[in-house]
């Protein structure tokens, strides 16, 4: 019983700021207050006559997307390369491509920015997708690793021994098998893009701004409930993503595996 | 002919960590060895005071322990709420377990700008910690890291066999005996890769800090953005950079030798 009320407590605690946000969005105060005064949908309106706001939820998901899309696709193949086709100091690459993980995300964001600085790199969706691809490879890589473990690699053989090229096997029978670790790696990158704000502190510009950036920015000078209507959006979205990938794939699945590392 | 495939399908995911970590990470190194003035900005001398200028810096000596002292107080206070967490989620079978499962995890897809805001709030409306302290930034940390640390627990919970617990029981134990002295060893190795992945976690988050602890409590990575940003000081910004980037993989090294050993010391008994 008293195990029961403490874990209880524990949730309480994981709820509360989102909760807080969310409800607090509905305030009529000109102000951010908790609990909100009144009831109002007026906030969620206000997110229109802030096209800023929308455009960099926009550029957001399409840094989300072709996050998914490069990473996936790279991290999918060396994970392939190291858990199937048994490549040279499989380990080794392993530990270069999990190195990420050990880089805290601040001296990434610097590293990038004197980089892009040097290469004469403006601001914009490639140079955030390139910095979000780094984040997130380790957590395709080893998605994928993870679902290639669980598969027989007699059928790939198999395919081989009936005349398939490397390409033709990966693509007729690898591929297909592993799909589900794929679409699990593929969405991880999206949530790792869509979360950023370090490294994208550093790559943006005033016109070229991710979400995180831009809530970032206007928290520091303003106090009004827009971003609690705006962060109310985000997570809906996210609710809305995590419930599709239930139905798809299943939650165990997208966090189980990484967390086990 | 084989490893020729093999090594074509690593080259578009080493190729671009070639290109944009390590290559940067260099750049960023040999930076940190340069001269700043705050005339001429980065100069072409070289120097090792951006290193050992935090032997003599007070200020930066104390932003060093207190991100430790941050670093070490989230894992140990996970240690705390996460325990009878993953206790209780193993305890539980079918829909309960799912939905618990399921809000335990959630909060990781929610933005931690979003998640810090909502303490800024909470914090704002309730003086009990106020904003802008080591307890605001702490109480944000684990609200991010929570989940990492209950995880790994769960997964060595899972794999102790149940007899092994009724033995103890048959035998006299009390609960809290078969606790102390079976199940508590044996998720010894969970219990470490949570305190591993939240403790570089906690030290190495810019959000939180950022946001709750404000401009009046710095921890490294803060300070780091202090540096580089507002006092375009990258010598000293990266140097430090380097600092932290040792402070975690030396906690990763020491865990992993504990992990080890409390491998080797549940298998010999």
């Amino acid at each position: 019983m008293l195990h029961r009320a403490y874990v209880f407590l524990v949730y309480l605690f994981l709820i509360a700021p989102i909760a807080v946000v969310m409800l607090a969005s509905l305030t009529t105060t000109s102000f951010v207050t908790f609990p909100p005064k009144g009831l109002t949908l007026a906030w969620y309106a206000a997110i229109f006559a802030h096209p800023e706001f929308v455009n960099s939820l926009v550029l957001s998901i399409v840094v989300g997307v072709g996050t998914a899309l490069v990473a996936g696709t790279f991290g999918t193949l060396a994970a392939v390369a190291i858990a199937r086709e048994r490549v040279v100091g499989a380990g080794l690459w392993l530990a270069l491509l999990s190195s990420p993980l050990v880089i805290p995300t601040v001296v990434l964001g610097i590293a990038l920015l004197q980089w892009y600085t040097i290469l004469a790199l403006p601001a914009g969706v490639v140079p955030l997708v390139i910095g979000h691809t780094v984040l997130a490879l380790p957590y395709v890589v080893r998605l994928v690793c993870a679902g290639l473990a669980g598969i027989d690699p007699s059928l790939e053989r198999a395919a081989a021994g009936l005349g398939a090229t490397p390409l033709q096997r990966l693509r007729r029978v690898t591929l297909p098998i592993i799909a589900p670790s794929v679409i699990a790696g593929a969405l991880f990158a999206f949530i790792t893009s869509f979360d950023d704000l370090t490294v994208a502190l550093f790559v943006v510009s005033t016109n070229v701004m991710t979400l995180p950036v831009r809530i970032y920015n206007y928290m520091q000078f303003n106090y009004d409930p827009l971003i609690t209507s705006v962060s109310t959006v985000m997570i809906v979205l996210s609710i809305v993503l995590v419930v599709v990938v239930e139905r798809v794939i299943g939650v165990g699945r997208l966090f189980g595996k990484t967390a086990a590392q | 002919m084989r490893s020729a495939w093999a090594f074509a399908l690593l080259v578009p995911a080493v190729a671009l960590l070639a290109a944009f970590l390590l290559a940067p990470l260099v750049n960023l190194l040999v930076t940190s060895f340069h001269v700043y003035s705050s005339t001429q900005g980065i100069t072409p001398r070289w120097t090792f005071d951006n290193y050992t200028r935090f032997l003599f810096d007070r200020f930066y000596l104390d932003v060093l322990l207190r991100t430790l002292r941050v670093g070490l107080e989230t894992t140990g206070l996970c240690v705390v709420l996460g325990y009878p967490v993953a206790l209780y989620l193993q305890q539980t079978r079918g829909a309960t377990r799912n939905w618990l499962t399921l809000l335990l995890l959630s909060p990781l897809l929610v933005s931690m700008v979003i998640r810090a805001y909502g303490w800024v709030i909470i914090l704002g409306h309730n003086g009990t910690i106020p904003l802008y302290t080591e307890g605001a930034i702490i109480i944000g940390l684990v609200h991010v890291s929570l989940a990492y640390m209950v995880l790994p627990i769960l997964a060595s919970l899972e794999q102790i066999d149940p007899a092994v617990l009724r033995a103890a029981a048959n035998l006299g134990a009390s609960p809290f005996t078969v606790f102390r002295r079976v199940t508590l060893p044996m998720t010894f190795p969970g219990l470490l890769a949570g305190c591993v992945i939240v403790f570089s976690l906690s030290v190495s988050a810019f959000v939180t800090p950022s946001i709750l602890g404000g401009t009046r409590v710095k921890l490294l990575s803060t300070y780091i953005y202090d540096q580089v940003v507002s006092l375009l000081n990258w010598p000293y910004g990266s140097a430090i950079g380097f600092v932290l980037i040792a402070v975690s993989t030396i906690a990763l090294l020491l865990f992993g030798r504990a992990l080890r050993r409390s491998h080797t010391d549940v298998v010999l008994g």
